[in-house]
């Protein structure tokens, strides 16, 4: 909302700084956005008369304009637009000029000198029509610096109006803000309207919408003659970024900007009958707005129509139809009050918004419909001529009532933090032109029919808080309790530190997923992960549902980087994947993910270069494990993908399955563009974290010193290391303590299809040491067990 | 008699050169045995002494001591020496050249984010909050109605917000943290002292300042007695935690229709200080909005059972992305989800 301060102060004295009065109402909750100044950027341009409009000789898309600015000698300027004529007067940058995109010099345009430069209002920096030059009134001076003539010396306010204060969306409403805040008067001048008691209005009225139309009113003009409108005023639209039109039209965006109520100006001739009726739209109606746009229109979009026609959008855009035009001598005002609901829905529906739904939206006020015709009228008839029927066409069947709102004070003071006499309190409800009555504490504040907002006691504290300032107020702490991470939530972030710490780098990826995604990632229709939660209105093709695994983001930031020439890649993520439920809410499952791709290690002088391998995944998933305090997790091979069919294993917890580790697939990794071999792992949180020990009780240490053996056998190649450990770990118990892999080999000294396998053994005895004979008697018998359950033999 | 003080001083005079002229440890060590070994002199001189009689043998005995005292100081001070130049040769052969590059493990980092949303809860663990999370997939009745949207708030259109597909637009993407205040005030009784953070959802367009997807966090404060006062007091703290100790913090009043009085919080501009007119921060205007709050609306008390007489409380929310890019100078959210590694790089350490 743009406030021009002159237009300001017609309404409210300004006896402070501009910078003070910025203060007060950004500190009032009418936050200031911009503070300009239009006429510093322009300098040199004056009013000039169109003498004679020419052809340019060698471009069909410019003119050579003769303009005279009233003394001296005719200029030539070559010009692109054509919306002018002869003898009309429009702005012209001369020679030296300064506009707020261009300094004006002189040049040679197609072979033509032009001295100077035409302007339009965008060029001016009033707005953003480039449409024509700016055609000005033809009362305005030749010669007359344009900063003057059209007020571009005013300081404007752009203000930020939060939805639940239509009133401030007006001159008026800024300004009993500003009274308030200044204890200075609202000024309301009297409106100097005469009208002809003979004059009979031929308009009536049919509301058969109240819900969307609870008050209509209407009055009529006769013998207007259009033109366009006087300087200042004309200046004053284009200071609030509205085209100027022409008079009619021009004196109902001014009212509309003044006291905040949209108006609509009918050509009364385009109405047989002059009947208006308020309805709900017909299935398949169609109307043509004056924006040149056909609609199709809702059975809920209200329409003021005529017979049978409708005439215009109610509360949102007239119709082409009924536009008031350079012809029209008849004219109808309407002034009426729209239901906030219903217009909020149509301008949404036909992606329509305009300074007059923007207010019928938000709640216009239904008490200002007369005040603001009876100021159209006047105007019009101002600039317009014409006579205006004394006789109104007001319906409203059923006025809406004013809210009455009881405040007690004590319960401001105790809401603020800070006491304030019920006076005080009074004074500032009575300043934003409240009825106030005060007794014992208690205040009956009957609500003015602008203030939508205000429907209770809280509402009411809160007019009395930013009056009074929030600045007034105490800064208290309040108790608090015990403030601590849950043990989960501990976890969490010693989780992303562990990774981190390890080298990886903690990635935050988007929670969207495609189909394609899930067709790269090779994740078949009989796969959970191919469930996704849907969107009903997705933003593009490539992010339809939520996500139900990590990899494809990571793989996303991991050709990022490969294409950024990054050496090694190593990414984790922990988020939530979603996964549909039989309940409304699909389940948030939290998931650690990793992918690295690339060299591990770079090539020094101390070693050589080493890829992101198998094992370094799985690696990592076992610190996970044991920095969580979990048991080693059991690793099994897995098929399928995204994974390579020979170097993935699936990741148990007590046998129940809680991700994957593997080198991806080479199909997967072109699905991306990804070119070097890379590992990744998803882990599901949940069950992890659900596994989780109670506080440990510390072991005693073992008193004792155990005993260390080593046991290298051969055994066929397909035996899984882990199976050897199982029945080592099984032959020696109770003795065995741990079992350590330490070497594996294959080749010429163990035979083609065998391996061997080399595990250290640490052998004890509870509360005495393990005699060597006894720790021998293990070891046989766990060789035994290798033999026999795996053909296993001593390697010699 | 003096035969034997003869013998113990020759094996003195002859020890003593044995081990002078002794160069290396091994020739040291045969001067040892040879003056102290059992065939030693020495050695021979005190096996003879059980032929003396008692007052020479004490004497005898004596002096033999001392001489052995002698013979061992001496080989002692000579190993000290042969065993420092060894040790002199061994740092020698041993010297690395300590300016070649160390063997780095691999350091990875905590996303900015994550940083971020971690160093603001800790604040609010200090002031005693806990810390919860919600589900992003909503129920439209705890994104929208529960916290008091009225039914024709654009935020509700489909234009704005993200449905899930199939259910008529009863579930969403939260678009914000604020559902979760219903949550925790639905399944605890006050005091309820709690940050939120989280993913939400709206429908923008991307640009550098806007995203579909991004983050926020919630907190919320309900006791008895809690007033505007405790807001401001508690905020500025925040804020001033965050963006520097020694900056001005206002509250401007704002609109949510969640709370009333609703405010937004500014921080002094920490760029200019309030004196640039063409600051590129805060425009000139000398103020930075942080976070948006204000004192819990009583219809949200009323929904959820809480008797808006007896308790009172105050509710906030800022963006993550914002609060870190302001914080670190980040021109472009969108580099917050790009992972690119030479952004993350940057933020090593206490960033």
């Amino acid at each position: 909302m743009k406030v021009p301060l002159r237009w300001l102060e017609e309404f409210v004295s300004l006896d402070v700084s501009v910078e003070k009065l910025v203060e007060l109402l950004d500190l009032s909750g009418t936050k200031v956005e911009a503070v300009t100044k239009p006429s510093g950027a322009i300098a040199g341009v004056v009013v000039a008369q169109v003498l004679e409009i020419v052809p340019h000789p060698d471009a069909d898309n410019l003119t050579l304009v003769d303009v005279t600015t009233g003394d001296g000698e005719p200029q030539r300027v070559v010009c692109g637009a054509r919306n002018f004529a002869a003898g009309q007067r429009v702005p012209l940058a001369q020679v030296g000029a300064r506009l707020p995109q261009m300094e004006i010099g002189e040049r040679k345009i197609r072979g033509e000198v032009s001295r100077g430069m035409l302007c339009s209002s965008a060029e001016l920096g009033l707005s953003s029509d480039h449409s024509g030059i700016l055609v000005l009134p033809d009362d305005s001076g030749l010669g007359v610096d344009i900063v003057s003539l059209l007020g571009l010396d005013d300081t404007i306010l752009d203000l930020e109006i939060t939805p639940n204060r239509p009133d401030c969306m007006s001159i008026l409403g800024v300004a009993r803000e500003v009274s308030a805040l200044l204890s200075n008067e609202l000024k309301r001048a009297p409106i100097e309207l005469e009208t002809d008691p003979e004059l009979s209005s031929p308009v009536r009225v049919e509301i058969t919408a109240p819900d969307g139309c609870p008050r209509y009113l209407a009055r009529y003009v006769e013998g207007v003659e259009v033109r366009p409108s006087p300087a200042w005023m004309t200046a004053r639209l284009l200071s609030v970024g509205v085209r100027p039109i022409s008079n009619v039209v021009d004196v109902t965006n001014y009212v509309l900007f003044e006291l905040g109520h949209p108006l609509h100006a009918f050509d009364a001739a385009t109405l047989p009958d002059q009947q208006i009726v308020v309805r709900r739209a017909k299935t398949r109606e169609r109307i043509t707005t004056l924006d040149g746009h056909e609609r199709l229109l809702h059975p809920d979009d209200l329409l003021i129509s005529g017979k049978k026609k409708p005439l215009a959008i109610a509360g949102v855009m007239g119709g082409s139809d009924s536009e008031v035009g350079p012809h029209t001598r008849n004219v109808i005002i309407e002034s009426a009050y729209f239901h906030p609901t219903s217009i909020a829905f149509t301008s949404r529906r036909h992606g329509l918004r305009t300074e007059a739904s923007a207010r019928f939206e938000r709640g216009a006020d239904p008490e200002i419909v007369d005040t603001a015709a009876a100021r159209a009228a006047a105007l019009m008839q101002r600039f317009a001529g014409g006579r205006v029927a004394a006789e109104i066409t007001d319906v409203y069947p059923a006025p809406t009532p004013r809210n009455e709102i009881t405040l007690r004070t004590a319960r401001a003071g105790q809401v603020l933090g800070t006491s304030l006499a019920s006076e005080r309190q009074a004074a500032y409800l009575r300043a934003l032109e409240m009825g106030v009555t005060q007794a014992d504490g208690v205040l009956q504040v009957e609500v003015p029919s602008f203030r939508h907002d205000l429907r209770r006691e809280i509402d009411l504290i809160e007019e009395v808080g930013r009056l009074a300032g929030f600045d007034s107020l105490p800064a208290t702490l309040p108790p608090g309790r015990t403030g601590r991470l849950e043990r989960d939530q501990a976890i969490e972030r010693s989780l992303r530190r562990l990774l981190a710490d390890l080298g990886l780098f903690e990635a935050w990826t988007g929670s969207f997923m495609s189909e394609a995604d899930l067709e790269r990632l090779g994740v078949t229709a009989d796969q959970p992960a191919a469930k996704m939660v849907r969107l009903a209105n997705p933003m593009s093709e490539d992010e339809p549902a939520m996500r139900t695994s990590l990899l494809p983001g990571l793989l996303r930031a991991v050709a990022l980087n490969e294409r950024q020439r990054a050496r090694g890649v190593a990414l984790f993520e922990l988020a939530r994947v979603y996964e549909p439920t039989v309940e409304q809410l699909p389940h948030e499952a939290l998931i650690v993910a990793g992918v690295m791709s690339g060299p591990r290690r770079r090539g020094t002088w101390i070693g050589s270069e080493r890829a992101w391998d198998f094992f370094d995944g799985k690696g990592l998933v076992q610190v996970v494990f044991s920095a969580l305090g979990l048991p080693e997790p059991s690793f099994s091979p897995v098929q399928g993908r995204p994974f390579h069919p020979t170097r993935a294993a699936a990741v148990a917890h007590l046998d129940v399955t809680v991700g994957a580790v593997g080198e991806l697939h080479p199909k997967v990794l072109a699905g991306w563009d990804i070119e070097r071999a890379s590992i990744a792992f998803e882990l599901a949180l949940g069950p992890l974290l659900a596994a989780l020990p109670a506080k440990k009780k510390v072991e005693e240490l073992p008193r004792f010193p155990s005993n260390l053996i080593d046991v290298a056998i051969v055994v066929e190649r397909d035996v899984p290391a882990r199976a050897a450990e199982r029945v080592i770990r099984d032959a020696g118990a109770p003795e065995l303590a741990e079992v350590d892999l330490f070497d594996v080999y294959e080749g010429d000294q163990v035979g083609p299809g065998k391996k061997s396998l080399a595990f250290a053994l640490e052998l004890r005895a509870v509360e005495r040491s393990l005699p060597d004979a006894e720790a021998t008697a293990v070891r046989d018998r766990i060789v035994a067990a290798l033999t026999e359950q795996l053909g296993a033999e001593l390697r010699g | 008699m003096s035969d034997l003080r003869t013998r113990l001083e020759e094996a003195r005079a002859e020890g003593l050169a044995k081990i002078e002229t002794a160069g290396d440890l091994a020739s040291l060590d045969e001067a040892r045995v040879r003056t102290l070994g059992r065939k030693a002199q020495l050695s021979q001189v005190r096996s003879g002494l059980g032929k003396v009689d008692e007052d020479e043998r004490k004497e005898i005995g004596k002096l033999a001591n001392d001489v052995q005292q002698q013979l061992e100081e001496a080989l002692r001070a000579k190993r000290e020496l042969f065993e420092a130049a060894e040790l002199e040769q061994r740092w020698e052969r041993e010297r690395v050249d300590v300016t070649l590059p160390g063997r780095v493990p691999p350091l990875g980092t905590i996303h900015p984010l994550t940083k971020t949303i971690w160093e603001i809860v800790d604040i609010f663990i200090g002031l005693g909050y806990v810390m919860a999370e919600g589900p992003e997939v909503e129920l439209s009745l705890y994104n929208f109605d529960a916290i008091n949207t009225p039914a024709d708030h654009p935020a509700r259109s489909a234009q704005d917000t993200f449905y899930i597909e199939g259910t008529d637009e009863a579930v969403c993407l939260r678009t914000q943290t604020s559902p979760m205040q219903m949550r925790i005030m639905e399944r605890q009784s006050p005091p309820v002292y709690v940050v939120v953070p989280g993913r939400v959802y709206r429908r923008d367009e991307l640009d550098a300042t806007h995203l579909s997807s991004f983050s926020q966090l919630e907190g919320l404060a309900v006791d008895e007695g809690i007033t505007m006062g405790d807001l401001k007091g508690s905020l500025s703290a925040f804020a001033r935690s965050v963006f520097g100790n020694d900056l001005e913090v206002r509250l401007r009043p704002h609109y949510f229709p969640f709370t009333e009085p609703s405010a937004e919080m500014d921080v002094e501009c920490f760029v200019c200080r309030g004196s640039g007119v063409s600051c590129r921060l805060c425009k000139g205007e000398g103020w930075i909005e942080v976070l948006g709050c204000g004192m819990v609306h009583p219809a949200l008390f009323e929904w959820v059972g809480y008797d808006p007489e007896r308790y009172s409380g105050f509710a906030f929310g800022m963006g993550i992305e914002r609060i870190a890019a302001l914080a670190h100078g980040v021109s472009d959210i969108r580099h917050f989800y790009d992972n690119d590694l030479r952004f993350l790089t940057q933020f090593r350490g206490s960033a």
